[in-house]
């Protein structure tokens, strides 16, 4: 089989069972975070750490044999910069990439609305981007630190097991168990609230 | 069907996702949907512009219009699926936002996002289901950023809800 098209297809199916779970589930990323934040709900939360420590232990175990496809390039504070205004963008449209996608399939005409605007905004932005000046280029991508042009390089659990021997997957489940500690935080605090709120009911 | 008539838990559809996206970074590469959009502005900047895209040194150097770009399907698939879903559900309406605050905020809030994804290179998706789970260094950089945008984003939603 053609490998563009195998990998349209992959793409598709992968895309279309995504956008099934989240319709059903009305998993929203902004939910995850702007609830938490302004209403102390943690529905999508939860979700959100779920997915992540499952994600940790696969991603580090195939990173560790050397198989998958990690995402290569240089970071740095184009990343805080560019996620805040992102940040800042998701709530007040009430919705993330996922969600534009998945509400415009429900028929949401703002979401849509917010999708077309995201085209616009990574157009306007692409009218700035040059080779040799920051925000990110390729002639300030070195793959080492470089703070003249603000990048930190590139590393991940790979290039950590690289540089000090210790299996990636090591590494990913330390990050699995800090997931899991906020996780089990969050239940926590949720099941005081269904007490206090039984106790305030009676 | 049941699992049309009853909303379901998010916790287990992620899980689901998850373990998805596992095959898709063997395969491919981590969800990912920021990129898909972007070749799609390119597509669509293209149709318009014609050639004169080319003077634009980022659509030429960074991402080049390509139609073949698997990244676009699973955007195109989000929608279909999400599409079919809304549908078996009897969810699907069209619905407008009904204020004309909310049609701003939203334009805003649309701007920002694609303007935040191109200076970063990447989306709440990779963030959280890519680099992130990866550990990559930008993981944490763009968990911290959004983290805190999520916050100004909140505090000025709340601004508006009691103003």
């Amino acid at each position: 089989m053609d490998t563009v098209v195998g990998e349209i297809l992959v793409a598709f199916v992968f895309g279309s069972i995504v956008g099934l779970l989240v319709q059903r589930s009305r998993f929203c990323n902004t939910a995850a975070l702007r609830d938490a934040m302004l209403f102390k709900t943690f529905r999508n939360t939860k979700a959100l750490l779920m997915a992540m420590m499952i994600l940790t232990m696969g991603f580090t175990t195939f990173i560790t044999i050397g198989e998958g496809n990690p995402m290569k390039f240089d970071v740095g504070l184009n990343q805080i910069v560019g996620l805040f205004l992102f940040g800042i963008g998701m709530v007040l449209a009430g919705a993330c990439t996922v969600s534009t996608w998945v509400k415009t399939g429900e028929g949401n005409v703002g979401a849509l609305w917010a999708l077309l605007f995201t085209f616009i905004g990574m157009f306007l932005f692409s009218l700035l981007w040059s080779i040799n000046y920051w925000p990110p280029t390729g002639a300030s991508m070195t793959g080492d630190p470089n703070f003249e042009a603000l990048q930190l390089g590139y590393s991940n659990a790979g290039t950590l097991q690289d540089k000090y021997g210790v299996p990636a997957v090591v590494f990913g489940m330390l990050q699995t168990l800090v997931l899991f500690a906020i996780y089990r935080a969050i239940v926590r605090r949720e099941k005081r609230q269904k007490i206090d709120n039984v106790a305030a009911s009676q | 069907m049941d699992f049309f008539k009853k909303s379901l838990d998010p916790v287990i559809a992620l899980s689901a996702i998850a373990v998805l996206d596992v095959f898709m970074f063997l395969l491919l590469g981590a969800w990912t949907v920021g990129g898909g959009e972007t070749m799609m502005t390119g597509i669509i900047a293209q149709f318009f512009m014609g050639d004169d895209l080319n003077r634009i040194p980022f659509w030429s150097l960074v991402f080049t219009p390509d139609a073949g770009y698997w990244k676009i399907y699973i955007s195109l698939g989000m929608l279909f699926g999400a599409f079919v879903g809304a549908i078996l559900s009897k969810e699907f309406f069209i619905r407008f936002p009904r204020r004309l605050s909310e049609w701003v905020l939203i334009t805003i809030g649309g701007l920002l996002m694609g303007i935040g994804i191109r200076m970063a290179f990447v989306c709440n998706v990779s963030t959280f289901f890519g680099l992130t789970p990866e550990m990559n260094l930008g993981g944490y950089l763009s968990m911290s950023g959004i983290i805190a945008g999520a916050w100004v984003g909140s505090m000025i939603y709340k601004k508006i809800l009691e103003g």
